[in-house]
């Protein structure tokens, strides 16, 4: 995979964890700098998944390249969710929700990396 | 759907904040089972799909389970009387799912040729599948007798 665009999103969903822990020691809610990196880090998936299709004929075992893709997708629907919870709930829970959403987002861009690495 | 609950506009807090088991910290409960849920639908379909000869048992198990996660993730969001009823019902199915999946697969291991969400009490998963549905099952209970205790 493209080591510079796995690294930069993992950077951004750091950053996205520590503006959401800010916010919810500040008791703050969902605001524009929050979405707006969100925002990024979603293009950048979508940068992500495009060029992952394009290059997961690489992947030899037919379940490995499958779960690939498959994480490619999932990966894109974390942020939306939490945060549509998040702007529901006008609670501090609202920030422990985003902050689940990028520490998942991380995880599985590390899932993505390992599944390329031991198999392309 | 229209919010029954009047909001507080100070404090912006719906007033059954504390009762409904989709609100406050029952944004995150509901948040993990969401994830637990796409986690296993995404798993079975795959597995369903691309090699369901492998393994039939095994991932009948793993849709059944991701259809019981949907389930519970639907009832704790909603959280009226009907579908906290329908939740703690799919959330006991699943604590004794993963516990008895779990001890199976390690007393008949070649039951299983395939792993499912609940296989070793759900290790593949970080144990998730083991501690949410006490976590689920605290949670509603907790709301219960919030919603049962006299406001104030």
């Amino acid at each position: 995979m493209l080591a510079p665009l796995t690294v930069s999103l993992l950077v951004a969903s750091g950053v996205l964890g520590l503006v959401a822990a800010h916010h919810l020691v500040r008791r703050r809610l969902v605001d524009d700098p929050l979405i707006l990196i969100g925002a990024g880090i979603e293009l950048g998936l979508l940068v992500q998944l495009v060029y992952g299709i394009s290059q997961s004929g690489a992947i030899v075992d037919g379940s490995e390249r499958a779960t690939f893709v498959a994480y490619l997708f999932t990966v894109l629907v974390i942020l939306p969710a939490a945060i549509f919870i998040a702007i529901k709930e006008k609670t501090q829970w609202a920030m422990a929700v985003v902050l689940g959403g990028a520490v998942v987002v991380a995880v599985l861009l590390a899932r993505i990396q390992q599944i390329w690495a031991l198999n392309a | 759907m229209p919010e029954a609950v009047p909001v507080d506009p100070h404090t912006g807090h719906q007033s059954d904040h504390h009762t409904h088991t989709g609100r406050g910290p029952g944004r995150l409960v509901v948040a993990l089972y969401g994830l637990l849920a796409l986690a296993a639908t995404g798993r079975s379909v795959l597995q369903i799909v691309e090699y369901f000869d492998r393994a039939p048992v095994s991932y009948l198990l793993s849709a059944l389970a991701a259809l019981i996660y949907v389930v519970a993730t639907v009832g704790l969001a909603r959280g009226d009387r009907l579908w906290v009823r329908v939740a703690s019902v799919a959330i006991v199915i699943e604590l004794v799912g993963v516990l008895l999946v779990g001890a199976l697969s390690y007393a008949a291991p070649d039951w299983f040729p395939d792993k499912t969400v609940w296989s070793h009490f759900g290790q593949g998963y970080g144990y998730v599948p083991l501690v949410l549905p006490v976590l689920g099952l605290l949670w509603i209970r907790r709301s219960r007798r919030l919603r049962s205790a006299p406001i104030g």
